[in-house]
């Protein structure tokens, strides 16, 4: 029986070729457990080396290997080739980004604006050693917990409409992150991500248009993370209108905050 | 403002698009949401010109419930109804996406919190309607 093969429609860019992105099809022999990046990397070994991405564990953990697959953002080595019904499936670049060569796109701007906004535990006063850890009850840990799993896959970034048209915006990842240190128990750098959050190109930038947590592979929920960012800082605001003569303290270690 | 990003590299870069809000289903609905706030805004004027009728005195608040009554009046009340309970509606689901309700250690599902808020709101649209006929009587 002949072998049966599916057809991959690749974006291609290589700028010492020409100024310009174009397609290769490409014929992949299917197999039901295949998934896209499986496929690439047979195109790769056996059809044209020159393809080029980004993967690394194949196991939908590294965040490396996010494409547009038929036009939407997912992690190739998590998309199975059964899924699709009509050929050519469509792999192009992540959208919104700048592509460096094929489908692999320059992710520079993301990483700057991720340390923009600290994502680490910041203490007014580091305690002693000596005093051990800051201890966590299971209900903090179940806080922040969702928006610890991101993988900086930037799928939301490339789902983004607002992102697309204003590149400015910080994006839905990198404030999900900030809000996963905001609501740790053990963080004090609160006011300092507040800064960074409460701009024009941080969180009133978006418009809760909600893609992001659709395509995101951890069910991160980025929008509900900008959104909440948007009633906390604006409820902390107007307390303090009504209420300027003390900031609320933060609750101790172990201690459940109000 | 942040300094153009600068490429160490020649890069490709796609202009933005002016219609990405056609391109997929969920884009389109999002549009079909942010418009739909027109309508909304549409009801808050007419509230205001019935008010502003209301201060004028009898005749001129008689003259604008004839003007309600207008065909062409009474189909843009009707289009400003289905957009502004559309609107309302697809805020009553987003709004579960925000509000995180907990009972003791357990977060509520946002179906029942969309499903809570819509019946809130039928009592309270049911209570106004309660006091206007009270009162009208």
């Amino acid at each position: 029986m002949a072998e049966r093969m599916m057809t991959l429609k690749v974006a291609r860019y290589r700028p010492e070729h020409g100024p310009d992105p174009y397609f290769d099809e490409f014929e992949v022999p299917y197999r039901e457990d295949m998934v896209v990046l499986d496929a690439l990397n047979y195109i790769k070994d056996d059809l044209d080396g020159s393809l080029t991405y980004r993967w690394s564990c194949r196991m939908g953990v590294c965040g490396s290997c996010g494409m547009m697959v038929n036009g939407v953002p997912r992690l190739t080595c998590s998309t199975f080739l059964r899924e699709f019904d009509s050929e050519p499936i469509v792999v192009e670049p992540l959208e919104n980004f700048p592509v460096i060569r094929d489908l692999v796109i320059d992710m520079s701007d993301f990483l700057e604006k991720l340390k923009e906004v600290k994502p680490w535990v910041i203490r007014e006063k580091e305690g002693p050693v000596g005093e051990g850890e800051y201890l966590q009850t299971p209900e903090e840990v179940d806080r922040y917990k969702q928006f610890s799993m991101c993988i900086n896959c930037m799928l939301c970034y490339s789902a983004c409409p607002v992102y697309g048209q204003d590149p400015e915006f910080l994006g839905p990842a990198v404030i999900a992150l900030a809000r996963r240190y905001d609501l740790d128990s053990r963080d004090q750098g609160r006011s300092q991500r507040d800064e960074v959050l409460g701009v024009d190109w941080g969180i009133w930038d978006c418009t809760f248009v909600g893609e992001c947590s659709v395509v995101c592979p951890k069910d991160v929920d980025p929008a509900a993370a900008i959104q909440r960012t948007k009633v906390s800082t604006t409820t902390r605001e107007m307390l303090s209108l009504v209420w300027p003569f003390e900031t609320r303290p933060r609750p101790a270690p172990g201690t459940t905050p109000p | 403002m942040r300094a153009e990003q600068q490429h160490r590299y020649p890069v490709y870069a796609k202009r933005p698009s002016r219609t990405w809000w056609v391109r997929t289903g969920p884009y389109r609905r999002f549009a079909l949401r942010e418009a739909t706030a027109v309508f909304a805004g549409a009801f808050s004027v007419m509230l205001l010109l019935l008010l502003f009728a209301l201060s004028r005195g009898r005749m001129a608040y008689e003259g604008f419930l004839r003007w309600l009554q207008l065909p062409a009046i009474v189909a843009l009340s009707g289009v400003i109804l289905v957009a502004t309970v559309y609107h309302a509606a697809t805020w009553f689901r987003l709004t579960s996406h925000i509000l995180v309700v907990r009972l003791g250690r357990r977060v509520v599902p946002r179906s029942v919190v969309s499903f809570g808020l819509v019946l809130l709101w039928l009592a309270l649209s049911a209570a106004v309607a309660y006091l206007t006929i009270w009162f009208a009587r």
